[in-house]
């Protein structure tokens, strides 16, 4: 038997294209021009290549201390997060058109959050319904009123893109409350370099190293006071949360005081650090603490998390927050079904980068058709992230699906379904080769005295093989983002 | 440097030492040989007493198993390396990944082991565990910045030795009725020696021959030996020295004080007076390093917000 | 009417604590019909109170006392003048709840922490309105009678975070239970509701369920024509020039009168002594005797704090 020259060259035997996109292959054996480069250097390296330089690889993340704990059985034991080194190639042209849509995006939901906590403009012209509004599990009354310094209520957003089978970038989710990854980003950089040097260098590639900084500007410019040398810092829920790594890797990286709600307080309004040279005030925070958790005084009161009175000076514009408290009325998947009639109403425009087809469940049309195809569709929990909360029909059980028929009908107001969609698929090496796995991009904008979106992203990948589901906490992994130069 | 780092690097070296000297006290006495009746029950007893454990075993294994297992006792080595670890874990930004992987180890050595897997050599276990804390203040010093927080470490490790020695010489002294005796009981002096690593270098000093004045003298007041108490009390004056210079607090006068009176009742101690009333002497000295405890705490970590404000 | 008030307030601490936070809702409202003519707050130990408007319009005083302290005394004294709530439209029909309503109206529709619709409100409200009273106002006026005919007014059979199918159930509760319980049971109509947290004058002929020299709490409506006008599901009345009105919200969650946290490990006693007094003069209120109410003990000096937290938190 001869071998088909048609077939697929070691290492690429085992992939295949389907109906998603592919970033790679505009067809079999044929790579799309930006990929072209890598293709080629995949069919040169020898066959242990690949798995000597992801050994290699995963050391690094190690050796960096780029790791989360495990408790229980193997206590104190060190795991990285799963890394896929080929690197994700977006051009310059796919990348002007995110920053342009992400730019646009940001600013309208600021003007929107804007509105909501002080006139209710939009409410009133009827372009979103009002009790959706108010119905809001991170709708916070409490800002209701409050002046924010350049009305800057999102100043770091992580907002999630999928491409569409036709190539196009569309927004599947907004996270502006306390969006986690960045430092994942700037890691995986760090060791893609070390993993092809060369072929870093070949393709010219935008750098993202300057994030840290541009998130201190941004922070900085939160600042009420507007003094030349504000002081912030990180709030962290402590070492058990399952970010600290990140949080200590920002902090770091910003030469910032990394602090836990006990290490706050507040008298007559000012925010205090407790330090072994006594207290020192606080100008801005950059909180990674829920809203809920954030001031005992005026949420939960069963916090230790928060620093109590933290309301009071921020309403007194004693002190900055990052993000804003309240923004969570922006993210909700529900609002997010009206995202584009909010990019219309604030700035006269059309959307630059499309929603995914969103049915609301209050609307009792689309909950019919909705729980008439559960098989078929995506259903999520509006107050969610991180992929729980989640069916996804088309590998659900008859008894998962009757369970989100009974919440639903319960409670409408708390779901929202999609249409099942085919992520795009990218090269990854799995198991001494290379398969296609579904994908889907998160760059971090910045919002301070102007947007800011530093190239490129966390690329997440479902690892497993045919899943949708790309987070970390359910079986994802990542792998470095190219934005390539003209 | 924030107070909640500056606490947690002060009690993860009070810890780690507290660890230490109970696997010393452990490992002197199970090896000790016994000349006469009664002299095993007698050390037991001191070893309890200079630990202050409210244990109610009574039988050296037992009370072996005790000391070094019970996670519920907050003596025993296994809590006192979880509690290092833990502190160490808040502030692992703070310290060096050398140390945190060390107390780490150290921690899963101890955590991994049993009666069962020591009782053959249980010598072996209380050196590795000796060691580990060996290791991890080697690590501490070649690793770590000498600045504010390693001298809260310092601090932290001199508050515990000066207390733990103070403890055990207490206890001897009250198991003599309160007065030293020329006994014949030599074999209880070279032991107190050895649970203090004093021995051999107490002969450099002494000669082998035991006298309870000079053990007494040597475990005191040497000036040389790092766990003579005089030792520490230095260590301690140097560490709060420098983190009053570092914080450049107005409040640090009270520890100053109280580490100087520590430092200068050693240093200018009579040898003929301290045996007098040795016991008058010891209590002074522990209640000394309860204060400094105190007063470090209340100076640089849980201070009045309302004093720091009007400062 | 002017009426004199005197709501005092006292923490005490089983142990010294640290870092006390406290926010108050004592100060009555001056709007519809009734004006804070002055109103003064005192606290020991001192404190530098702050205050803003919050989100309702209530006005909060918030202080911070951080030594350590072993109780804490709040003292309000408020002089306010209550006028006749004007009488609502009984004509208004159901059409006018449905045009286009301001937002605050429109929050008052959304279920809240301590007013959301339960299977006993359900039950409830099908007795109450078997059908479709003919006016918005009517069928508040059915569901106040019907609460005051259906549950007993028994202090201390709830707790202050009770949920509303406690009191459904058990037929039993005080004010708060029955303006929750009203207010659930408006929304589920259609009715804008809210509630509100204040005091009730009572005078020797008055035959209130509710307890004298408390603190009170009832519902308002918002109703076409009128806007916002009060319910007492407990005493079977509407507000009138008795009831003095000291915050609104959504429920008890949004004006609860103290709100505070401190730092340390203690149990908190609370002590409240509430006096309303009609003044037939607007005159101000006699000078407070505030700083030393005369049941305030001497602040006793307790264990050193600081060496406790650091037991609590490191265990030598």
């Amino acid at each position: 038997m001869s071998p088909d020259p048609t077939a697929p060259a070691a290492p690429f035997t085992r992939y295949r294209l389907g109906t998603a996109y592919d970033e790679m292959f505009a067809a079999p054996q044929s790579p799309r021009s930006h990929y072209r480069r890598l293709y080629e250097r995949l069919l040169e390296l020898p066959a242990d290549e690949l798995e000597r330089r992801q050994t290699a690889a995963d050391q690094n993340f190690l050796n960096q201390g780029v790791t989360f704990t495990v408790y229980g059985a193997d206590e104190g034991t060190e795991r990285i997060f799963p890394y896929d080194l080929l690197p994700r190639i977006i051009t310059s042209a796919e990348w002007d058109v995110i920053e342009r849509g992400l730019t646009q995006r940001i600013t309208a939901l600021n003007l929107f959050l804007r509105d909501i906590y002080h006139d209710g403009h939009i409410l009133r012209d009827g372009v979103i319904p009002a009790d959706l509004v108010l119905s809001c599990r991170h709708y916070r009354r409490e800002m209701r009123g409050i002046r924010l310094v350049r009305d800057a209520y999102i100043s770091i957003a992580g907002t999630d893109l999928v491409r569409l089978p036709d190539g196009r970038f569309a927004v599947l989710e907004d996270n502006v409350r306390v969006p986690s990854g960045v430092s994942y980003m700037l890691v995986n950089r760090q060791v893609s370099k070390r993993v092809f040097p060369n072929l870093f260098d070949h393709y010219n590639v935008r750098p993202n190293e300057q994030y840290g900084q541009a998130l201190l500007a941004t922070l900085r410019a939160l600042d009420p006071q507007q003094r030349p040398d504000p002081r912030v810092v990180l709030l962290t829920p402590g070492v058990y949360n399952s970010a600290y790594f990140e949080h200590t890797f920002l902090a770091r990286q910003m030469g910032i005081e990394l602090v836990e709600g006990r290490d706050l307080l507040v008298h007559n309004n000012v925010v205090y650090m407790r330090t072994t040279a006594g207290l020192e005030r606080v100008d801005v925070i950059y909180r990674r603490v829920d809203d809920d958790f954030i001031d005992p005084l005026s949420f939960r009161h069963d916090s230790f998390l928060g620093v109590a009175g933290l309301m009071h000076a921020y309403r007194a514009g004693n002190v900055g927050l990052a993000n804003a408290i309240g923004t969570g009325i922006a993210d909700d998947k529900a609002v997010y079904a009206y995202v584009p009639r909010i990019i219309r109403y604030y700035t006269g425009e059309d959307p630059i980068l499309e929603n995914v087809e969103t049915y609301v469940l209050t609307d009792d049309a689309q909950r019919r058709h909705v729980l008439a195809n559960l098989e078929s569709l995506v259903v999520k929990a509006v107050g969610e992230s991180g992929g729980y909360g989640m069916l996804i029909g088309p590998h659900s059980s008859a008894a998962e699906r009757e369970t989100f028929r009974r919440q639903i009908e319960a409670d409408p107001r708390n779901y929202i379904a999609q249409p099942t969609l085919a992520l795009s698929q990218a090269p990854c090496f799995i198991d001494g080769g290379i398969e296609a796995r579904h994908i889907d991009l998160r760059p971090y904008i910045l919002s301070g005295e102007r947007v800011v979106i530093v190239p490129g992203g966390l690329t997440r990948v479902a690892l497993r093989r045919g899943s949708l589901v790309v987070n970390s906490s359910q079986g994802g992994g990542s792998k470095d983002t190219w934005i390539l130069h003209d | 440097m924030l107070s909640r780092v500056a606490d947690s690097l002060y009690w993860m070296s009070r810890y780690l030492e507290r660890a230490e000297h109970t696997a010393r006290l452990l490992d002197v006495s199970l090896q000790q040989l016994d000349q006469r009746p009664g002299d095993a029950q007698r050390r037991w007893e001191r070893l309890l007493a200079s630990l202050q454990s409210t244990t109610v075993d009574s039988e050296p294994l037992a009370i072996t198993a005790s000391l070094t297992f019970d996670a519920g006792r907050n003596e025993s080595i296994v809590a006192s390396i979880s509690a290092a670890r833990e502190n160490a874990r808040q502030v692992r930004e703070q310290i060096s990944s050398e140390m945190w992987e060390q107390i780490n180890r150290l921690y899963l050595h101890v955590r991994s082991a049993t009666m069962a897997s020591i009782a053959d050599e249980p010598h072996e276990f209380f050196r590795s565990v000796k060691e580990g804390a060996h290791l991890f203040q080697g690590i501490c010093d070649a690793t770590m910045s000498h600045g504010e927080g390693w001298h809260f470490i310092q601090a932290g490790r001199a508050i515990e030795r000066a207390s733990a020695t103070t403890r055990m010489l207490e206890a001897y002294v009250l198991d003599r009725g309160g007065a030293l005796t020329q006994s014949n009981d030599d074999q209880a002096w070279v032991c107190l020696l050895k649970s203090c690593t004093a021995y051999e270098a107490y002969c450099k000093v002494y000669t082998a021959t035991i006298r309870p004045e000079r053990v007494i003298e040597f475990l005191i007041l040497d000036a040389y030996f790092p766990h003579s108490i005089r030792f520490a009390a230095e260590t301690i004056q140097v560490a709060t020295r420098a983190i009053a210079a570092a914080t450049n607090t107005a409040q640090a006068g009270r520890v100053d004080r109280l580490a100087g009176r520590l430092r200068a009742t050693l240093d200018y101690g009579q040898t003929d007076e301290i045996l007098a009333d040795l016991r008058g002497y010891l209590v002074p000295l522990l209640q000394l390093c309860m204060q400094l405890d105190a007063a470090i705490y209340q100076t640089y970590i849980a201070y009045p917000a309302d004093q720091s404000l009007s400062a | 009417m002017h009426y004199i008030i005197r709501h005092l307030t006292r923490f005490r601490y089983s142990a010294p604590v640290t870092e006390s936070m406290m926010e108050i809702r004592m100060q009555p409202r001056s709007d519809a019909g009734q004006r804070c003519v002055s109103f003064r707050l005192q606290t020991v130990p001192r404190a530098l109170a702050s205050s803003h408007r919050d989100h309702n319009g209530n006005i909060v005083h918030h202080f911070d006392i951080p030594p350590r302290h072993t109780q804490i005394t709040v003292t309000a004294e408020a002089l306010v003048e209550v006028g006749v709530p004007p009488p609502p439209d009984a004509a208004a029909g159901w059409d006018a709840l449905a045009t286009s309503l301001p937002l605050d109206v429109l929050d008052a529709l959304v279920p809240s922490h301590y007013a959301r619709p339960t299977r006993l409100l359900a039950a409830l409200t099908d007795a109450v309105w078997p059908t479709r009273p003919a006016t918005p106002l009517q069928a508040l006026r059915d569901l106040n009678h019907a609460m005051a005919r259906e549950f007993a007014y028994a202090p201390q059979s709830t707790h202050v975070d009770s949920p509303i199918d406690d009191a459904l159930h058990s037929r039993r509760g005080v004010c708060q239970d029955f303006a929750h319980i009203f207010i659930a049971a408006a929304r589920s109509i259609g009715i804008p509701c809210r509630y509100v947290s204040g005091y009730l004058f009572h005078r020797r002929e008055d035959h209130d369920r509710s307890a004298a020299d408390a603190t009170h709490a009832w519902a308002e409506a918002w109703l076409p024509g009128v806007g916002w006008h009060g319910f007492d599901p407990t005493n079977d009345i509407e507000a009138g020039v008795r009831h003095i009105r000291v915050a609104v919200g959504r429920d008890y969650a949004d004006v609860p009168p103290t709100r505070g946290v401190f730092r340390g490990i203690a149990d908190e006693i609370l002590d409240v002594v509430v006096r309303v007094q009609p003044t037939s003069a607007p005159a101000e209120p006699e000078p407070a005797e505030a700083a030393s109410p005369p049941w305030l003990e001497p602040v006793v000096a307790a264990d050193d704090l600081a060496a406790l937290q650091q037991q609590q938190q490191q265990q030598q």
